[in-house]
């Protein structure tokens, strides 16, 4: 299910603030696939992916009264997104976790590294995973992005460059 | 790269989006609706809004009130019923015969019968043929059955360890133990009219019923002393005990309450009313009025209007933890779940198809919390 207007999605959002389930399941049915890939792309985990996502809407739903209805809905679920998977893709590292996922966890041949966008991605800091994510997955602007995380405009536009020149040499 | 990006594909996901799902659907439920925050608003909004509100009291503006529950109802409503919107399990009588429907939404086919109430505990399901009295378990299995002439209006009711069910065979008053055992006839007692009796709460097995020339008996069915009788009531529709023991007659013209030993509180006047119910805390009498539901708050002492559908509406049931309504809307073909508050309203549509019935479903029971 996808919002054909701006005016369709602030009408779901009303109706979920008063209450009409069908709404927010419309919601949810239109931004949950692309919230859980943000999720998984900057996790690289289906089950933190999956947590992440579902952890976001439940706080989209303890907070639906507050939500400023003026405002689209998708920007406010993918801050909750991507910070909260930034936090647990630090945190991973923190832990040197091994396990990253279903497919890297176990690749075929470990002489050869994996040249997917995937696996080139997992190699990068959780910061730049995240604004590639923003800007490429989700087509949110440097500036947008920068509103998203709460970090300088010139931070988002570094991340960006340090991010896809990285990639691009591993590709 | 953007395309690269959406075609990663994250494994599980179709299954991970129906696992949170419910999470999310059950979050909502319990999410209570914050009031706005109010605000300074300038005298000129203030004064828009008093205006506003004094519109929405006029008849052209409840008119538009009413589309915009009509909105919410028929425009959002789901194709099917997915879930009950509370725990417990509705017990439905369609054309196609009797009907369990669990909370997650799933339906069984009890067999073909027209009227059910459940037992007590909702371990059981009285439920009526035309010439048959049974007792089945929720699966459908038949427990016992008693052939009487023109079976109607089963109520169950007692303890743990003692029930009785109330029918009525044509114009008679009858009483069977739970197991089937010991049917007797309310001797003595004048004919019954074609309402449902109704046990009051608590212990023992005291029991309202209406007799043709419209008076209200309440009675002692184990002794078979009559407690009280009413005056005739014109336009008797039913008799609902509260559990604080209160019994309202609920008529064409408002409802009657009475207290258990036949002293009458208080008349409410409400032209149109076709069903009431009692939360079973009883604090909530539900009165359904045409095209309109009221909630009145027995300890605050309000009546609030929670739903206006755009046509008839027929059919009203509680949740067994109080917070919910059911209320049917046959020209939409449509069951409206309305909290308690009448801030959250759920639709579902397509009912008769679902019960496989050519006429509107009427819904039984809605029970219970184990």
């Amino acid at each position: 299910m996808v919002a054909r207007t701006g005016r369709e999605e602030r009408a779901w959002v009303r109706g979920a603030q008063a209450g009409v389930e069908s709404d927010l399941e419309a919601l949810f049915r239109t931004h949950w696939d692309h919230a859980l890939r943000a999720a998984y792309l900057v996790v690289h985990d289906a089950a933190a992916a999956e947590d992440i996502a579902q952890e976001a809407f439940l706080a989209a739903v303890r907070n639906l009264d507050r939500f400023d209805r003026r405002r689209p809905f998708g920007p406010w679920l993918h801050r909750i997104v991507v910070n909260r998977a930034i936090d647990v893709a630090r945190a991973r590292a923190l832990r040197s976790e091994s396990a990253l996922d279903e497919t890297l966890a176990a690749p075929a041949d470990p002489a050869s590294p994996d040249r997917s966008v995937l696996g080139v991605l997992a190699g990068l800091p959780p910061e730049q995973r995240a604004v590639i994510v923003l800007r490429y997955l989700l087509e949110y602007t440097p500036g947008e992005i920068a509103r998203l995380l709460d970090v300088p405009r010139g931070t988002v536009n570094s991340r960006l460059r340090r991010g896809l020149d990285a990639m691009r040499e591993r590709l | 790269m953007k395309e690269q990006l959406q075609q990663v594909q994250v494994p599980d996901s179709d299954a991970a989006r129906d696992r949170a799902w419910p999470l999310v659907a059950a979050a909502f439920e319990a999410h209570e609706p914050a009031p706005r925050e109010r605000r300074r608003w300038p005298l000129a909004l203030a004064l828009a809004a008093a205006l506003l509100v004094a519109a929405l009291a006029s008849p052209p503006g409840r008119a538009v009130l009413d589309d915009l529950r009509e909105v919410v109802g028929v425009e959002r409503a789901q194709p099917a019923l997915f879930s009950l919107p509370a725990p417990g399990r509705l017990l439905v009588a369609s054309n196609a015969g009797l009907w369990v429907a669990q909370q997650d939404g799933s339906r069984r086919r009890l067999g073909a019968y027209r009227e059910a109430s459940w037992s007590p505990f909702g371990r059981f399901v009285a439920a009526t043929r035309r010439n048959e009295l049974a007792a089945l378990e929720p699966d459908g299995s038949v427990r016992w059955t008693l052939a009487r002439p023109r079976v109607a209006f089963p109520r169950w009711a007692g303890t743990e360890t003692d029930t009785k069910i109330a029918y009525l065979t044509g114009s008679r008053l009858h009483v069977v133990a739970g197991d089937g055992t010991g049917d007797v006839d309310a001797a003595g007692l004048p004919a019954a009219a074609r309402i449902a009796p109704d046990w009051r709460p608590g212990g023992g097995f005291v029991l309202a019923y209406a007799d043709t020339r419209g008076r209200v008996t309440v009675y002692d069915a184990a002794s078979g002393a009559v407690q009280f009788r009413t005056p005739p009531i014109p336009g008797l529709v039913s008799l609902d005990w509260s559990p604080d023991d209160r019994l309202l007659i609920v008529t064409a013209g408002g409802v009657e309450v009475y207290g258990a030993q036949g002293q009458r509180f208080r008349r409410v006047p409400l032209p149109g009313v076709v069903a009431a119910a009692v939360s079973p805390d009883g604090r909530r009498i539900a009165i359904l009025r045409r095209t309109e539901v009221f909630l009145v708050d027995t300890t605050r002492r309000t009546t609030r209007r929670v739903f206006a559908g755009a046509g008839p509406l027929d059919g009203l049931a509680c949740s067994p933890d109080g917070r919910w309504l059911l209320v049917g809307w046959p020209e939409a073909d449509q069951w409206v779940f309305v909290r308690a508050d009448g801030r959250r309203i759920r639709a579902v549509g397509n009912v008769s198809e679902q019960f496989r019935s050519r006429s509107f479903p009427r819904v039984e029971g809605w029970c219970c919390t184990r």
